[in-house]
This record gives structure tokens, sequence and C-alpha cells, in this order.
């Protein structure tokens, strides 16, 4: 029994631990981002303030909504398109038989381990001339790309869960194999593969070195490029803006993150996790 | 079934390309203080109801870095967005020399632009390139010593000539202040790792008879007098420690503004635009601060780095006309000196500095024609971005106690002489 | 069996045509660009090794790279410990659970820019809350992001927090595959707590381990948002990583070299991908 006090002070004091170290920063985002000077801690007053919400939102030339929609549209773009052709790769492995399959499972698992910065240089130059600098092509097709291997591992695991007697009907049905892929094991799947969108959503989300290199203004840039050069639009960092919007920000993914935790969670381990 | 999901996919991209449509306006990238950015939107409605040509003001931030980083990766790339841009003298060279820059002589022909209203000495160091102006300067800027009126008479001080004189007031009064302001220091300059720490190395050099000698094909800094300077630089924080420990990580421009104008030094290394700012409306040191030459040591004189913006338009540009006629109205004379009014910055042309109100609402312009005497220049090169990185660097290194100056300045010269084998052509 | 070859063939193609276009032909142009003295303002020309060599000659790359691989190591291993916690509290049962897994997660679902400009502010030195708390509790102020030390500890940290949650969740997976038969058994066998933990779950849940680890590591050694936000690459250039060193040099218009430092970093990721890939039986575990 005295073992079982032990784990209950480990699991309390676990829990403690956890609240903390994932909230506080949080915590510290939204105390700065409603005050209204960052600096309330040793000036001692905090003065309650919900300015820096009303500014981002409403001074057109800090262009925070620019950035938002940005983000909303390429991010959305990319997480649908990276789903159906994961999904399309990831049904010809876990269903047909070929030769080389295990070479391509390997190669795209090595993919996932690109270095963003050693093809960030010549993807500029090649959107310089082809002119998608500061387009939202010239971000969607590398994001696209970059996050094929996290849509294929996911889907894959997924989609070998489904026997294959499935399929098999289907196609004694007179369906061909794309057609068994959307109707048949997709809807079976849609869980997992709207979770997969979802963790493809964030992905593409959260980039920041494409969109740094290959954006040039509010037309293209998205919120990470946004917050992170906010730096001294207006002369001494700006800390109310750039917490009020980091805070608006991260509601979509915050969101996601609290609603799906399971799925996002099954979507991740399924990923790295096969065995 | 396999065709109607490529043209799908296919359909959806063409979508999206047409989302991010570019409109045409004529796009002009500036950056500064908010007040700054915020007082070339109203100039900018001007020149639009005057000339009805649209204009979209690019708002970049305050950090010079961060402004040319912006400003490179569309040149690069041959956009022809931004159509005209404000640079900083340290990058024309590069610039100019990445053929970024549209030769203006055409233009100035045409209209008969007279560029002799201009500060000769500067157009000719930096706005011109293999005999081609390929820039204009809008202002013109130079480093100065902001000090505390009141606290120097309180404590029966007079303005420091000397880098001496300085360290024994500010050492004085910061003891005696601490009483009251635990926060408080003696001197607050620019110590970060960026341009700006460059332009307050040459000061410290320049008023210790040092330099930074930049000839054809080399570019020297490690010299005896450099190295005292830099010694003297770091005691401020670790020896003396009248300039706060976060200078060489935090303190910028805007960092320093502030710090001084919340009463939290005595003195300030800053811009011409500070005076402005320190004496509006809720400063809390309104009206208590003068500007003055910075100091120098016995051997050395008053130094202050030449900095200031100039105009250039993109070669890549899609409305060049429309860029001349904004470059003509920027530089009239009556743009001129509402930027001097109401920004307080020193005009690129002459002719400002005699017009009767700005003289009796800008009294200390003339301590200002003063410190344009004794301007030094950065290097000017087209590398020098390299150059001047690297210099951040060993600076940097050096004021944050991690190397010692000599070993510094030793490191920095070996560096730049690497770089200046391998970029000069 | 023809057939269904090539409609394997057809399906893949769409992921093939991206990865080749948009990641390898990149890396491939990218060592194509590392040949060439390519400055925005020298003439173009071809110099085969040359930027190689100069790479191997150059203190402020290894310098860069030292740091990296410290950063990496320092990092993955706190985020590991860290990480092992949080999956052992959450593999728990109790009250609000599920919320406490998505909580959890939170500081590795929000932008990566985002938690860096929250732990740029923690730092500060004059307002900031680490000092804050420091002076509340011991007096002092520590000049976080001044100092050599204190900047990387800060980075490790704020990239500790952040990838922390991705670790937890893979090795909670593993805990939920301990069968709990072996727990009982080594209960029986007078095992306490401890000894259950390191005799029983981590053997058990040593494949997942390794699995965290070959993607932390390789995530760890791009690093390159969080210091852009945080540091800068200062004090005095100390926490450049080798991507952010990079980018340095495409911004100053040198895409030549820039380009040789991002295939080095290249090369290096791919060495350990795949040293951890041959380490982690991958091959059986795709089939």
């Amino acid at each position: 029994m005295k073992e079982e006090r032990i784990k209950r002070i480990l699991l309390t004091l676990g829990i403690l631990f956890v609240i903390v170290f994932c909230l506080l920063p949080f915590a510290w985002m939204v105390a700065v981002s409603f005050s209204e000077t960052p600096d309330f801690l040793i000036r001692g007053n905090y003065g309650f303030t919900i300015k820096n919400y009303l500014d981002i939102l409403r001074l057109e030339n800090l262009h925070f909504l620019d950035y938002l929609k940005n983000s909303l549209l390429v991010s959305g773009i990319v997480a649908i398109f990276s789903a159906l052709i994961g999904a399309l790769a990831a049904y010809a492995v876990s269903r047909l038989s070929f030769p080389g399959k295990v070479v391509i499972v390997l190669s795209v698992l090595a993919l996932s381990m690109f270095p963003q910065i050693s093809v960030v240089g010549y993807l500029y130059k090649f959107m310089s001339n082809i002119g998608w600098i500061n387009t939202y092509n010239a971000m969607i097709f590398p994001y696209v790309a970059f996050s094929l291997p996290l849509a294929f591992w996911m889907l894959m695991s997924y989609f070998s869960q489904i026997p294959k007697e499935i399929d098999d009907a289907a196609l004694v049905d007179g369906a061909n194999r794309f057609q068994t892929l959307v109707r048949v094991i997709l809807p079976i799947t849609l869980p997992g593969f709207l979770s997969a969108i979802l963790l493809l959503f964030m992905f593409s989300f959260n980039e920041f070195l494409f969109a740094l290199m290959l954006t040039t203004d509010f037309r293209a840039r998205t919120v990470p490029v946004g917050i992170a050069l906010f730096q001294g639009l207006h002369g001494e960092l700006p800390w109310g803006y750039i917490m009020a919007a980091s805070a608006i920000s991260s509601i979509p993914v915050i969101l996601i993150a609290l609603f799906f935790q399971r799925r996002i969670i099954q979507g991740l381990t399924r990923g790295a996790v096969k065995q | 079934m396999m065709k109607r999901f490529f043209l799908l996919v296919l359909i959806s991209f063409v979508f999206s390309s047409g989302c991010s449509k570019k409109e045409s306006l004529l796009t002009f990238a500036v950056g500064g203080a908010p007040n700054e950015v915020d007082y070339w939107e109203k100039l900018i409605g001007e020149f639009e109801n005057r000339t009805h040509i649209r204009v979209k003001l690019l708002r970049q931030p305050t950090d010079t870095d961060i402004r040319r980083q912006s400003l490179v990766t569309p040149l690069n790339a041959k956009e022809k967005d931004p159509d005209l841009f404000l640079m900083d003298v340290a990058w024309i060279a590069q610039f100019a020399a990445s053929g970024w820059l549209l030769p203006m002589d055409p233009y100035v022909k045409k209209d008969s632009f007279d560029t002799t209203q201009l500060f000769g000495s500067v157009v000719h160091q930096v706005d011109i390139y293999k005999g081609e102006i390929i820039s204009m300067p809008v202002y013109i800027d130079c480093g100065l010593l902001y000090f505390r009126r009141d606290l120097l008479k309180k404590y029966g001080y007079s303005t420091p000539k000397t880098w001496d004189d300085l360290l024994q007031c500010a050492e004085k009064i910061q003891g005696k202040e601490r009483k009251n302001n635990s926060g408080f220091f003696g001197f607050v300059w620019q110590g970060a790792q960026y341009e700006g720490l460059v332009c307050n190395f040459i000061e410290f050099i320049a008023s210790n008879g040092g330099n930074i000698v930049s000839k054809a094909g080399s570019i020297t800094v490690y010299s005896k007098e450099n190295i005292q300077a830099l010694q003297f630089m770091r005691n401020l924080i670790h020896k003396y420690q009248i300039s706060p420990p976060n200078t060489f990580t935090e303190m910028r421009e805007e960092e320093v503004r502030t710090f001084f104008e919340n009463g939290n030094a005595l003195f300030e290394r800053n811009w011409p635009y500070a005076w402005k700012l320190h004496n509006s409306q809720g400063s809390p040191v309104r009206g208590k601060v003068g500007i003055t030459l910075l100091p120098k040591f016995d051997n050395g004189r008053h130094a202050a780095s030449l900095g200031g913006w100039h105009i250039g338009i993109s070669r890549y540009s899609d409305k060049k006309d429309e860029a001349w006629e904004l470059v003509k109205f920027i530089l009239s004379y009556e743009t001129q000196k509402k930027l001097c009014l109401n920004l307080s910055w020193n005009p690129a042309r002459i002719d400002i500095y005699d017009d009767p109100e700005v003289k009796e609402k800008m009294p200390h312009m003339e301590v200002l024609k003063k410190a344009f005497e004794s301007t030094v220049a950065r290097p000017n090169s087209p590398y020098y971005t390299q150059v001047s990185e690297l210099l951040q660097r060993y600076v940097n290194a050096a004021i944050s106690g991690k190397i010692e100056p000599n070993e510094a300045l030793k490191e920095a010269q070996r560096g730049i002489e690497k770089i200046v084998e391998r970029y000069h052509e | 069996m023809n057939r269904e070859i090539r409609e394997a063939f057809f399906f893949i193609l769409p992921l093939g045509i991206f990865v080749l276009l948009l990641m390898l032909l990149p890396v491939i142009g990218s060592f194509w660009i590392s040949l060439w003295q390519d400055v925005s303002f020298l003439p173009r020309k071809f110099t085969g090794l040359g930027n190689y060599f100069r790479l191997f000659k150059d203190f402020q790359f290894w310098q860069s790279a030292g740091f990296t691989l410290i950063f990496s190591f320092a990092s993955v291993t706190l985020e590991m410990v860290a990480g092992t916690i949080i999956a052992l509290v959450l593999n728990e049962s109790f009250r609000f659970r599920g919320i406490m897994r998505g909580t959890a997660l939170l500081p590795w679902a929000i932008p990566s820019v985002i938690g860096a400009r929250i732990w740029q502010l923690i730092y500060r030195y004059d307002y900031g809350l680490a000092n804050y708390v420091l002076r509340g509790t011991s007096g002092l102020s520590v000049n976080w992001l001044g100092s050599s030390g204190g900047a990387f500890l800060s980075l490790v940290l704020a990239d500790s927090w952040r990838t922390t949650p991705f670790v937890a969740i893979i090795l909670l997976a593993g805990l939920q595959s301990v069968p709990q038969g072996l727990y009982e058994q080594a209960k029986i066998d007078g095992a306490n707590l401890f000894q259950r933990f390191f005799k029983v779950t981590l053997p058990v849940i040593k494949p997942v381990v390794i699995v965290a680890l070959i993607f932390r590591t390789i995530d760890a050694l791009r690093v390159f948002d969080i210091i852009y936000v945080i540091t800068g690459g200062g004090p005095g250039g100390f926490t450049t990583s080798v991507s952010l060193y990079s980018y340095k040099y495409f911004l100053l218009g040198d895409f030549g070299y820039g380009s040789t430092v991002s295939i080095f970093l290249f090369i290096i990721a791919f060495t350990v991908a795949f040293l951890y890939i041959r380490a982690g039986r991958f091959r059986e575990a795709a089939l």
C-alpha cells in the first residue's frame, strides 16, 4: 500500500509538471496580449485592455488578417491535396503487389528527413524564374511535397487495417481500383483520413523557412513569417500586438489539438510506431 | 476516373494561383519608427491627390537587417514589386553592383532635375555608380549624443567633450540616481549584433584616431587605436557598468530610445530622429534633453557615422515613370521641409537648412550641421554586408566579454581578408 | 499481375512526381549551384569543388556545425526525459485525462515561430518572466540571451518545450503496448515501481524510443525557426545553426556558398537517418 501512495504522489507531481510545463508559456502569451504594456511585471500595474486585439484586426497596414487568410488558404489546400495524393500511394502500397515496394516505403521515410534548407536555395531560384515568388503556388507545391511522407505513412497504416477481402468484393462488382479506393476504402477510413488532413493542415500552418524565403509581402506572406517579422513594425518590438496575433493564430490549431487529440495521437503514432 | 481526378488537381492549382493575383499599384517599401511610417502614409496621400498615381506603401520593420532582407528577396528574384524603396547608405554598393537599381540619368536630364541642391559630397560618395546616378539621398543621418540637461545641471556637470568626461559624469550621476531608480544607467548605445553596432563601433574608433581603412582590394580594422576603442566599449558595460548588461543583446535604436525616453539613462547615442520623439507630448523627458557631438578620446576627433536613407527605383519595376514622379515629389523643397519639421530628419537638400521656419523651429539643426562636418563613412563596397556581418559578430563577442578585443579584431581582420579575397572582383 | 504493377505505378505516380520535382530535383539543383560562384554582384563562374574547399577551412562554419550537434544532443536528451515523464503520467487513468492529453499536445500544435516569440519574451532581460521569477526567488537577474551559455540553455529549453509533446505521444503509444501481464508478473517477483519501469517498461518500449530519437534528432539537426526568432544566431554568432548559417549566405547574395553549406547539412542528416534506419530495423516494420 505504501507503493500506491508513492505512485499517487508521483502522479500528482507529474500532472502538475505537465500543466505548468505546457500551459505556463501560453498563460504568459495571453497575459501580455491583454496588457497595456508588456513590462507590467516590473511596472506593477497590469492595465487590462483589448486594444491589442482590436488593433491587429483593425489596422490594415499591419496586414495581420492578410497573413491569416493566406495561411488558412494555403494550409487548407495543401492538406487536402497532400492527403489525396498520399492516399493514392498508400493504397497502392497496402493493396497491390508489385516489386520494389520496400524500397518505396523506405525512400518515403528517408524523404521525411530532408532538411528544408537544402532545397530552399534552388526553389527560390526556380520560383523566381517562373515568376512565382510571392504567390500561393510557391508555397503550395513544396508544402505538398514535404508533407507527403507524413500523409503516406499515416494513411498506409489506416489502410492496412482494412481486410483485403473488402476490396476484392468491390472489384468483383466491377469497380476499378480507383473506384474501390474512393467509394469503399476512404469512407471506411474516413475518420482516419480526416485526422490526416488535420495533421497535414497543422504541418503547413506551422511552416516557416519556405514561406520566409518565397514570399515578399502581405499578398502571400503567412502567419509565422508575419509574426517573426512583426519585429519593429512598430519600433520597439510591439509585444502586445505580437502576442495578440499569436493568440489568435493559435486558436485554430489549439482547437484541432483539443478536440481531435485522440485522432492526432493515433495518426502520429500509427505512422511512427508500426510494428 | 483517374483522368477526372487529375483534372481536379490541375484545376485547383490553377484556381489557387488565381487567388494571389498581383495588384498593379506603385509599391513603395518604407520602414522606420512607427511615427515615421505613419507620416510617410500621409505624404503618399498628398502625392496621390496631386498626381492620381495610386501608391501602395509596404511597411517594413525598423530593423535595418530585416529591411534589407525584405528587399533582397524580391530583387534577387527580379520581382516587379516593390517599384521603389528606401535604402540604407550601407547597402547601395551591393544593390548597384548587383544591377538592381535603375539609372536615373535619363529622367534627371528629361526633367532637368537639379542635383546640385542635394548634399554633393554624399551624392558623389554613394549615389553615383559607374558614372550613373542610381539613387538619391532622402535624408542624411549621423550619430549624436543625447543628454539629460536637467540632470547635468542638478549635479553641476557641463556637457562632456571627451569620453573621460562622459565616464566620470555618468558614474557619479548614475550612483546618485540609482537611489530613486534602481534601473538607471549612465549611457545607452546600440550594442546588439546588427548593423547599428558597426556604426557605433566606427564612431568609437574614429574618436580615438582609428578607422576602418578601405582601399581597393583591402580593408583594415586591426590597429592599436581600434583595439583601445573596442576595449573602452567593453569596459562601459563590464568594468564601469554605466551601460546596461543587455547592451550587447537587445539594444538597438528603438530599445535605446525608449530606455532613455523613460528617464532611465543620462546619455544616449542615437540618430537625429530621436530628438522629435524625446520632445513629443507625453514623453517623460520632454524639454529636458540636449544634443551635442559624440565625445572623443584625447588623441582623436569628434566622429559621427554617416547614415541616412536613399531612394532607388528597381530595375525590374513595371512603373518606372510613376516611380520617378514619386522620387521627384519626395525630393521637392516642400516635402523635404515637411520631413524635416515633422520627423526632425536632416534634409538631403542643402537649401532647407537656410529656411527661416526651419531655423526657428529647429534650432538644434545647428548642432547637426556641425556633426555633418565630422562624419565617417562605412566602407563602400558591394560586399560590405559580408564585412559588416563579420565585424558585428566579433565586435559583439568582444563587448559581451567572450573574447579579448585584441583577439577579436585580429580574427575579424583575418576573416575580412578572406572575404575581400573571395568577393573582390 | 502485370496489370497490378501498372495500376500501382499510376497510383504512386502523383507522389513520385511531387517528390521528384520538389524534393529530389531541388537537392540536385542545390548541389549544382554549390559548384558555382553564384554571387549577386559577381560574374557567374564554375568553380567545381571550390566552395567545398572553402567550407573545410571556414572556422565559422565548423563552429556552427559544432553548435548544431551539441544543441541537437542536449535538446533531444531533455525531450526524451521530459517526454517519458509526460507519457507515464498520461498513461495512468485519472479524471480529465482526455483534456490533459489535449493540453500536453498544445506546445507542439502551435507554429514554432509563435512558441519562439513567447519564449523570447520570457527570456527578456528587463521585464521577462524568467528574470521576474528569478529575482523574486533569488534576487538574481540572468542575461539569458546575452551569454553563450545562457543563450544555449534558453534555446534548448524553448526547443524542448515545443517538441516534448511529440516525443511523449510516441512513447505513450509504446507504453500502451506493454502487456499488463508483465507488470503483474514483476510485481509478484517483488519488483518495486522503479524497478518495474527499468526492467519491464523500458525494454518493451525500446523500439519506440528509437523511432522518437530518429525523428527528433533529424529535426533538431535542421533547427532554424526558433533560433532565427529568439537569438538570430547571437550572441557573437555563437548560436548560429547550420541551417541559419546557410540562410545568411543566401541573404548576402552568395547562393553558391549558401548551397554548399546546405548540401553539407543534407549529407549529415542523411547519414544519421541512414544509420538510425538500419539500427531501427525499419525494413521489417515496413512490411
